[in-house]
């Protein structure tokens, strides 16, 4: 059974009256990415912070490497927050070593491990400028680097893929996928699907508050219905002819020749059994497109059915 | 404390690389330079006035005015030339200088009598409203002022002064002394006073002798010396509240300029809050002990040298060294410092940690500059009276105590306001500190800021 490196149990936490944490319990487990997914305000920050324990829950439990969060766990993790910036008046490799040391590696080393790093993200050339000579998407980098240069065992990410274009969005994951192959354990939050769908091994869902999804994404995925999209030039009722496979429903659009038609399958029914039906019914098709179900529909189709909003409330 | 150390260690060494640290390090020699230079670079940018004066009583009072100004600045040599003395001693050289005329340059040498030939009125009146120059060594020139000299001291002196200038009132003044004196002497000649009385009479002075009713005999004498701890039981408190003022805006500058970096939650998650706390406060401590020494080192340099420029100085340099180091005035001066330092300080980190511009925290500030200001007038009426109920009342206060009690030190307050303040000092302080602590904690995650301060406050308001 692998290790459980952070575990949230029954946490609640409140700011203001409003409550931001709702009965929250969840747990990663060792060498796992884990996606930690919500619409802007679900709480996920809040989350995060008291995993670390940046907040105090006003209710349950939080262990961190089997102990309540304190120094000594924290020197074997990695957090890049949401809110970030690093001294701008610093050279960058003063940053590095800064923050290497904070988490306990000697300043020798540190400084060896961050011009190394350097190399690696292409940067060291400016190992020696102040931060704030550099470019945003370097900053980040910069940022990035000073979270995992102590080698931690638990990177926790808040949202890294936001304010970085698609070149530096794509170089982050490949980043996250190494430190994973390195045998690391990683916490990300993000509301862009398709980056969790393509690096998660398991998600989290949380919205308003509240936990709605906990397992892998083939899980999550298995939670969308399937569709059929459906195009006759026949006479046929689809509406009689696959009831029995699904929700089926006339759709807008086509002329008088062309009929649209689309079909939500239920569970345990399969695409190949509708076509045949319609084979065997003599059906004329003109089309028949099995789609794909992604996380984005899986993560609107769980806040939705959870009664959540996908609009923003406040930064939890 | 690794990481109170390494939050320290950064802190100093960033306001260390800063302009502002260095000027600030030049500042006091600076400000010393120009304390010196300043009055003597005014007094020699003063334009030189030139003046008439017209006699209409036949010359006995242009006379008198003549003796009058003369008396005027032999009296004004010799007040400096013992001032002079009192400082550096009877230096050879010193003397040698004083004695070789230079000091018959001192004097009111702005005002120049001229004479133009002149003795009407009408005809002088073009110079005064300068539509005519007067010519002073080959050089262009505005006549200042014509002064109208008529009567005697039996019907009365006029004197009529004419000039376009409405604030410069030096010369009226000397002129009106000088007269003023000529005709009270002249008066008590005419009733009979001889002029050997009359110089007798000016020359007396009482012998003032200040005695310490602890101490008889001879030694009952009060001495300058004695006097010098009080004065630096006063001058210390007034450092530490520059020190500690100027210190703990630093502390708010920097926090808000990380806030504004959005540095603060990154540093959260490698460390806990109080120890960023404690971190910055210790480093900016750093560097006012830094400022500190750097100060002291240069009064110490600049005594050591003022003593060897003049060996026999009457400067009480070891007895300022020896109050100033004395431990009963030196170990409650660090002690106050650092309780007050600490209290300030870490209010201001927690102000600085709800704002994210120096504008927000101007709000948040009047009302605690008001408080800070008030211990500077207390210190003043403490010089005075040390034993004056507004004072000893003030002294319970916690975040006057410091300065108050640093004040009154020498003048032996009783044990029990010594160490009752120092208790309820300390007490505030603890709790001054946590709370700035969780309002830094606060702050920080942006889960408060100046509004939430503002709503502290506002108890019974409708929203």
């Amino acid at each position: 059974m692998p290790e459980t490196i952070l575990e949230l149990a029954n946490v609640t936490k409140t700011f203001k009256g409003k409550t931001a944490v709702n009965d929250v319990s969840f747990s990663v487990e060792r060498g796992q990415i884990t996606g930690f997914l919500g619409p802007n305000g679900a709480g996920k920050t809040t989350s995060l912070r008291m995993s670390l324990g940046i907040l105090t829950p006003d209710r349950g439990k939080v262990t961190l490497f089997g102990k309540k969060p304190g120094p000594k766990a924290l020197d074997r993790v990695g957090f890049l927050p949401e809110e970030r910036g690093i001294y701008r008046r610093m050279k960058v490799i003063d940053v590095i070593v800064f923050f290497a040391r904070l988490k306990g590696v000697e300043a020798g080393e540190a400084k060896k491990r961050g011009l190394k790093m350097l190399d690696e993200f292409e940067l060291l050339h400016a190992a020696e400028q102040p931060v704030k000579t550099l470019s945003k998407g370097m900053a980040q980098k910069v940022q990035i680097i000073s979270t995992l240069v102590h080698q931690p065992e638990f990177i926790i990410l808040d949202e890294p893929f936001s304010g970085l274009d698609p070149v530096n969005q794509k170089s982050l994951e490949r980043i996250v996928r190494a430190q994973a192959d390195a045998g690391r354990t990683i916490l990300f939050s993000t509301h862009v699907m398709e980056h969790a769908e393509r690096l998660c091994d398991k998600i989290l869902l949380i919205a308003n508050g509240t936990k709605i999804f906990d397992g892998s994404v083939k899980q999550a995925l298995g939670e969308v219905p399937r569709r059929i999209f459906l195009e006759t030039v026949s006479e046929h009722d689809l509406l009689a002819l696959l009831d029995a496979y699904g929700d089926v429903r006339r759709d807008e659009g086509g002329d008088d020749a062309v009929r649209c038609w689309s079909l939500d399958l239920a569970a345990g029914a399969d695409a190949q059994d509708v076509l045949k039906a319609c084979v065997d019914a003599g059906v004329k098709l003109t089309r028949f497109e099995p789609v794909r179900a992604h996380l984005h529909d899986a993560f609107v189709h769980l806040v939705e059915s959870a009664g959540g909003k996908l609009t923003e409330t406040t930064d939890a | 404390m690794r990481n109170i150390y390494l939050i320290a260690r950064r802190e100093f060494l960033s306001y260390v690389a800063t302009w502002g640290f260095w000027l600030s390090l030049a500042s006091v020699p600076l400000f010393m330079g120009l304390g010196f230079g300043l009055p003597m670079l005014i007094e020699n940018s003063q334009p030189t006035r030139h003046y008439v004066i017209v006699d209409e009583s036949g010359g006995q009072l242009e006379q008198a005015l003549v003796d009058g100004f003369t008396r005027a600045q032999e009296q004004q040599i010799a007040e400096i030339q013992e001032a002079v003395t009192e400082m550096v001693g009877d230096n050879p050289q010193v003397q040698q200088a004083m004695a070789s005329g230079m000091m018959q340059q001192i004097g009111d040498g702005r005002y120049q009598r001229i004479d133009l030939g002149l003795t009407d009125l009408e005809a002088l009146r073009p110079y005064l409203l300068e539509e005519q120059a007067i010519e002073i060594d080959g050089e262009e020139a505005s006549l200042f002022a014509a002064v109208f000299l008529r009567g005697s001291v039996e019907n009365g002196i006029e004197v009529d002064y004419w000039s376009k200038n409405r604030t410069d009132s030096g010369l009226r003044s000397s002129i009106s002394r000088a007269l003023e004196d000529y005709m009270q002497e002249a008066h008590l000649l005419s009733g009979g006073v001889s002029p050997g009385l009359l110089q007798a009479a000016e020359a007396l002075e009482p012998e003032v002798r200040e005695l310490n009713p602890e101490r008889s005999g001879a030694d009952a004498t009060v001495t300058d010396a004695e006097r010098i701890p009080f004065i630096m039981g006063v001058a210390v408190a007034f450092a530490l509240w520059i020190i500690i003022f100027s210190v703990v805006n630093m502390l708010l500058t920097a926090m808000i300029e990380e806030k504004g970096n959005k540095v603060l939650e990154m540093m959260m998650s490698a460390t806990r809050h109080y120890e960023i706390l404690t971190g910055k406060l210790l480093g900016v401590a750093c560097v006012s002990a830094t400022l500190l020494v750097f100060w002291m080192g240069l009064a110490l340099g600049g005594a050591t040298l003022v003593q060897q420029a003049a060996a026999s100085a009457d400067i009480p340099v070891a007895e300022i060294f020896s109050a100033l180091l004395d431990p009963g005035l030196l170990l409650p001066a660090l002690g106050y410092f650092v309780i007050g330092y600490l209290m300030y300080g870490a209010v201001f980190l927690a102000v600085g940690s709800l704002c994210d511009t120096i504008q927000d925290a101007q709000t948040l500030m009047s009302p605690i500059m008001l408080i800070m200001m008030v211990p500077l007038f207390l210190v003043m009426i403490s010089a005075d009276s040390p034993d004056s109920p507004i004072v000893a009342i003030a002294s319970w206060v916690p975040v006057w105590t410091p300065f108050i009690m640093l004040a009154r030190l020498p003048h032996d307050p009783a044990m029990i306001e010594l160490v009752g303040t120092t208790l309820v000092m300390l007490v505030t302080a603890i709790g001054v500190i946590w709370g700035a602590g969780a309002v830094f904690r606060l702050g920080s995650l942006n889960q408060a800021n100046q509004e939430t301060i503002k709503g502290w406050f506002s108890f019974g308001k409708k929203s």
